[in-house]
């Protein structure tokens, strides 16, 4: 279960920070009557606008009908679900209604929805409650003037931190007091989104270090992963991997390439490694970015418990690579040049003139009468013929 | 006295006249070329060493006579870096210089069917756009990889396979012009070996002849030093399920020298039948899912190491 839905408050004196808002609301529903004017909650998300509104209803009373901005898209829409509330209060017993996102009906493409809403707010029968995250909007401001409007603010870290440690107090959960620091940090006072990440971050990712929470370079990365007790940890690793989908798949390839695995293993891997670079590919040529998101399953599909494999830069050895580096440049240097002379492609000319070009020089039957930097690779290569 | 030139390009017509083989196709060339103004844009297709590339540089040098260097472009598709640098290069040659007195400057694009679908519709522009003063004359191995659109404005040519008898009375006159001793039974090895292929076959023979004579026992010695035997020896690695190894040879035969990723599937694919394996269908089947996927994917070794190790499965155990 989500930790945020789990330690929700149970009474609004559970509730932490706007304590004065709180009470203005408190004290909206108290002295409640027909016609005064409904409520509007303003402030960023996960600070407690719906818990608050479900905890006053319960605890006055009502039965709560909740709505959000997709209920309340057109004008027949609303009054379809509202009027019958609004008329008939003995059918429903004692009703109140709480539209949250209010700010996200938006002016033309709701079909006369905000309307509809301000003609309701107008005459209100039953208590009203609306949520918002901003009141900025031209249409909220319409909304605003018949309605009365209480501000929440972001929690203070100091509140973050006690909640959280509370929290993790009765979830038998720990974190290092970076990781702690950091997630306060980076809710920015959402709640909601601190209990969220701090549980993502205590069953996700074992045992919880600063650095896992942290983007992970390459080498921790790969490393990591292929460390990871459970397919769930070893995604979270894949998913704090925080480099270019073309330089993540490269390690990884690289990775195996040069671990000593299986026949069977490395195939396997291989084909993996494979089709995550299909995907990269189809991206790269249409350019649907969206498509990136099912890379990290893919590579998952690497993951395997219990193995040996580190991380390895290089997918070849040294003495490859450098011939590589020193004989592959002089070489298709002089195969470039040649190639031209004899109007065929350069990868023709190494497959069919090379070799034998090598073997007259060694003939000494063939004088090409080639630029003198080119002596010393020509002997190697000689060297090289079987 | 070593040699300073290959016979290839010592030897290689330079007149429509003497090209070996491809009778029809060189007299409807003639009769084309009466009319230079009206030429059109020309397709050779047909495999390898039989003689395209030498019948559209015999055309060059017919239109354009001693200035067919200078008015003669020479691209090979699989050399250049996709469209954009066929693009530019056939731009800047298009506009430099003027036309006084040739009709038309040519561009030879040699692989044309290295190309994918959508380069050549972009090619397709190209052509478009160039035709009041160029003429291109593209070259393919594969006319069925060149798209239609290109295909019809173009007059097409397919080249036919030069019969075994050519090649060996053409090798023969050559060594005859070079003083080298030959014996029938040498020269139809070399002919062997080249599958068809006359400018392999040539090579061939030049590189006999710097052992001696070219008898039976020096074409044996001097053939098999072509890449595509490494190729081979790369496809015998990975069904042995020596995936470094096959890999190792793999990568130094495209990055060291230049072996074009198509070409080692083309080679690899030869090579398959070279194998007494049983299940030949199936190593071509999974050859065939890894070329499609190296269309598809982004990094072609990725895929060239996946197919190496899928190989694997199908050796002897």
């Amino acid at each position: 279960m989500m930790w945020s839905e789990k330690h929700r408050p149970q009474n609004i004196s559970d509730m932490i920070g706007n304590e004065e808002a709180r009470t203005a609301f408190v004290e909206w529903f108290a002295k409640w009557k027909k016609g005064t004017k409904p409520i509007l909650l303003v402030g960023p998300p996960g600070i407690g606008k719906t818990t608050i509104s479900n905890l006053a209803g319960k605890q006055f009373g009502y039965d709560m009908i909740s709505l959000n901005a997709s209920d309340v898209r057109t004008k027949s829409r609303i009054t379809q679900v509202l009027t019958p509330v609004l008329g008939n209060i003995t059918v429903l017993g004692c009703p109140m209604i709480f539209v949250d996102e209010v700010d996200g009906i938006h002016g033309r493409a709701d079909f006369g929805g905000a309307e509809a809403l301000i003609k309701i707010l107008k005459e209100p029968t039953i208590p009203i409650v609306l949520g918002a995250n901003s009141d900025t909007s031209d249409k909220m401001k319409s909304i605003k003037k018949v309605v009365k409007t209480i501000y929440f603010r972001p929690l203070p870290p100091r509140l973050l931190r006690l909640c959280l440690e509370n929290i993790l107090k009765r979830e038998g959960a720990k974190l290092s007091p970076g990781s702690l620091i950091k997630i306060i940090d980076e809710s920015r006072g959402d709640i909601r989104s601190m209990i969220n990440s701090a549980q993502a971050h205590v069953t996700g990712f074992n045992p919880p270090t600063e650095r896992s929470f942290e983007t992970l370079d390459v080498e921790t990365g790969v490393n990591a992963f292929f460390k990871a007790n459970s397919i769930d940890e070893a995604r979270s690793v894949i998913y704090s991997m925080s480099i270019n989908p073309r330089e993540k798949i490269n390690a990884f390839y690289s990775t195996i390439i040069t671990s000593n695995l299986s026949k069977e293993e490395s195939g396997k891997m291989l084909e993996v490694l494979s089709e995550a670079d299909m995907l990269y590919g189809k991206i790269m040529k249409t350019q649907e970015w969206r498509l990136l998101r099912y890379l990290d399953e893919i590579l998952l599909g690497l993951y395997k418990k219990g193995t040996s494999i580190r991380y390895s830069r290089y997918n070849l050895s040294w003495s490859l690579l450098n011939r590589l580096r020193w004989d592959g440049r002089t070489i298709k240097a002089l195969i470039s040049a040649l190639a031209k002379n004899m109007h065929v492609s350069k990868s023709t000319f190494a497959t069919f003139y090379f070799p034998y070009i090598l073997f007259m020089i060694k003939n000494k039957q063939l004088d090409l009468e080639l630029e003198e930097n080119y002596g010393e690779i020509i002997e190697k290569e000689i060297e090289r013929l079987k | 006295m070593p040699s300073n030139i290959m016979w290839v390009e010592k030897y290689r017509p330079t007149k429509l006249t003497e090209v070996i083989d491809q009778k029809e196709i060189i007299s409807s060339l003639q009769s084309l070329l009466k009319n230079q103004a009206e030429m059109p844009h020309l397709l050779f297709s047909g495999s390898a060493g039989v003689g395209k590339t030498t019948v559209a540089l015999c055309i060059s040098k017919q239109v354009l006579d001693d200035r067919w260097q200078t008015y003669t472009l020479e691209l090979n598709a699989s050399d250049e870096r996709g469209i954009n640098m066929v693009r530019e290069r056939v731009k800047k040659f298009s506009r430099y210089a003027g036309l006084e007195d040739i009709p038309f400057k040519i561009i030879i694009l040699d692989e044309a069917d290295e190309m994918t679908a959508d380069a050549q519709t972009a090619l397709r522009r190209i052509i478009e756009d160039t035709s009041e003063h160029c003429r291109f004359i593209l070259i393919a191995n594969n006319i069925s990889k060149i798209i239609t659109p290109i295909q019809s404005r173009c007059a097409v040519f397919k080249f036919t396979t030069i019969p075994e008898k050519m090649i060996v009375s053409h090798l023969k006159s050559i060594t005859k012009k070079e003083k080298i001793k030959s014996d029938d039974k040498g020269l139809e090895t070399v002919s062997d070996y080249s599958g068809g292929d006359l400018r392999h076959a040539i090579n061939l023979l030049q590189a006999t002849a710097s052992l001696g004579e070219v008898s039976e026992a020096n074409v044996k010695a001097s053939a098999g030093l072509t890449k595509t035997k490494d190729v081979t020896g790369v496809l015998k690695l990975a069904l042995d399920g020596k995936l470094t190894n096959a890999r190792n040879k793999m990568i130094e035969l495209i990055k060291v020298y230049g072996m074009s990723e198509s070409d080692f599937l083309k080679y690899i694919n030869r090579a398959v039948f070279e194998t007494k394996a049983n299940n030949i269908s199936e190593i071509l089947e999974t050859i065939a899912k890894y070329d499609y996927r190296i269309l598809v994917g982004s990094n072609p070794e990725i895929q060239l190491s996946a197919l190496l190790a899928e190989l694997g499965k199908f050796g002897k155990k």
